[in-house]
């Protein structure tokens, strides 16, 4: 069942009104069919922290399907579609790093070959503008975030 | 890091090899590093970008060498090799060696440039502002962190984009992130909507791939219409008119048929390029830095290098301060 995200802007960090871009990146991600949880501090935004959203961290459903989904999604918001890795090299990279008009979309593949299940089913659907976009459960955020930046709480 | 400026050991030997020759001339770039390699024992190679990061007029507040020849640009132009181009410092450069040579007493140059322009963590603030703390703590010994915090006020880039974030975190020494954005107004005759003030770590080319980029999403009629609506960019035309003349950066966009410029400005918040986060932290809180800056030097003749330095600032050719 989908919530719905948090009213207010605080964490939007000056962003006048709105999502922030790093909320948005992934909800168009979601939008085109890729089985994707969002974490980092986007989602902790969207579990209604007030922190400032940077980017995007996606965890990304392992799968050859969805990784050609993902592939072809990526490559049409990057701003170098080039640079988007083939699927073949999406199935064993860690992190794959792509520069967006939205920002930076950081996609954590091994997370996703490790934790999908665990994650998937702490998370919730929260609509984004009418994008259904599954949400890590704020508890699984944190501990990520601690992880990949040493973040205190 | 130097302790007489603030500044690292290889810029310092960029100065100290500039000003070996005479003269206010500009120097052939290859002569002067060749130098500072038997100085320091760094490779041209190596301290080329070191260089140029000091002659970029939107790199830091304190402009310490004045480039001749083709410097690179807010863009992806990389400056020409190091063979083509000249430098030469400039007043606060000649003020940060006399310091640096104990001719002059300590500057704070380290503490206003911060280090960001390099990937550092530390931001920049407004030099004259910097300067004023620094008077201030040592005429009052007991000012207050608030005082001092409030006459620095927040980073300061020199591009003259906006600053915004947890700024009492930063004040206090600890880390966090904060989002710089480029000013956006409405031409006067409103066919345009004007970004300016590019945040100094973005690149104006990438800037103007961004919108473009987003302005072609705009049709996208796979995604759901609230979607559409918050990604949507009503832009017909994109231009990078920015120059070497205008270091802030300056991009128009044109908005489509019958879209309102005001409509196109707001939406322009939201597109990478146009802002950025930055992760800044400083070693310890802003007060504590002032109070222990002023402390360790304090049996120098501060007031006169202060003078010096804030002269030389004013002199710059950027007319921010």
């Amino acid at each position: 069942m989908a919530v719905a995200p948090p009213s207010g802007e605080d964490g939007t960090n000056g962003v006048p009104s709105g999502y922030p871009a790093g909320v948005l990146a992934a909800a168009v991600l979601a939008a085109t069919g890729v089985s994707l949880l969002l974490v980092g501090s986007a989602a902790l935004w969207l579990r209604g922290e007030s922190i400032p959203v940077g980017d995007a961290d996606v965890v990304i459903e392992p799968g050859d399907q969805n990784m050609q989904r993902a592939r072809a999604a990526l490559a049409a918001l990057a701003l170098q579609p080039q640079a988007v890795p083939q699927v073949a090299r999406l199935a064993i990279l860690d992190i794959v790093t792509i520069m967006t008009s939205y920002g930076k979309i950081d996609c954590l593949l091994q997370r996703g070959r490790l934790d999908w299940d665990r994650l998937r089913r702490n998370s919730d659907v929260v609509l984004v503008a009418g994008a259904e976009l599954v949400v890590a459960a704020s508890s699984d955020a944190w501990s990520l975030r601690r992880r990949f930046k040493g973040s205190t709480r | 890091m130097s302790e007489r400026s603030g500044i690292g050991a290889v810029q310092v030997a960029i100065l100290e090899a500039l000003a070996a020759r005479p003269g206010r001339g500009f120097r052939s770039n290859e002569r002067l590093l060749s130098q500072a390699e038997v100085q320091i024992g760094l490779a041209p190679w190596y301290a080329y970008p070191v260089l140029v990061d000091l002659a970029q007029p939107w790199k830091m507040p304190v402009t310490l060498i004045e480039g001749q020849g083709n410097f690179g640009s807010r863009g992806n132009d990389p400056a020409a090799s190091r063979r083509y181009t000249e430098s030469r410092l400039t007043d606060a450069g000649r003020v940060v060696l006399a310091a640096e040579r104990r001719d002059l007493a300590p500057v704070p140059v380290g503490l206003i440039n911060g280090n960001t322009y390099r990937d550092g963590t530390q931001p920049p603030f407004q030099p004259l502002a910097v300067i004023e703390a620094i008077r201030h703590v040592m005429r009052h010994a007991k000012a207050t962190g608030r005082e001092i915090v409030s006459i620095i006020g927040p980073p300061d880039f020199i591009t003259g984009c906006t600053v915004s974030g947890d700024l009492d975190a930063l004040a206090a020494g600890r880390p966090t992130e904060l989002r710089l954005q480029a000013k956006i107004t409405i031409s006067d005759d409103r066919q345009a909507v004007i970004v300016e003030n590019i945040p100094p770590n973005i690149s104006t080319d990438d800037a103007a791939m961004s919108i473009a980029s987003r302005a072609q999403e705009t049709n996208d009629l796979s995604r759901p219409a609230e979607l559409r609506d918050a990604t949507r960019l009503d832009v017909r035309s994109v231009r990078d008119e920015s120059t070497s003349r205008t270091p802030d950066g300056r991009i128009v966009c044109k908005p489509a048929t019958g879209t309102p410029p005001e409509q196109v400005r707001d939406q322009l918040t939201r597109v990478y390029g146009v802002y950025t986060m930055m992760y800044v932290a400083l070693p310890r809180s802003l007060p504590a830095t002032i109070r222990r800056w002023v402390k360790v030097n304090q049996t120098e003749d501060l007031a006169t290098s202060l003078t010096a330095l804030e002269t030389a600032i004013i002199s710059q050719p950027s007319p921010r301060y």
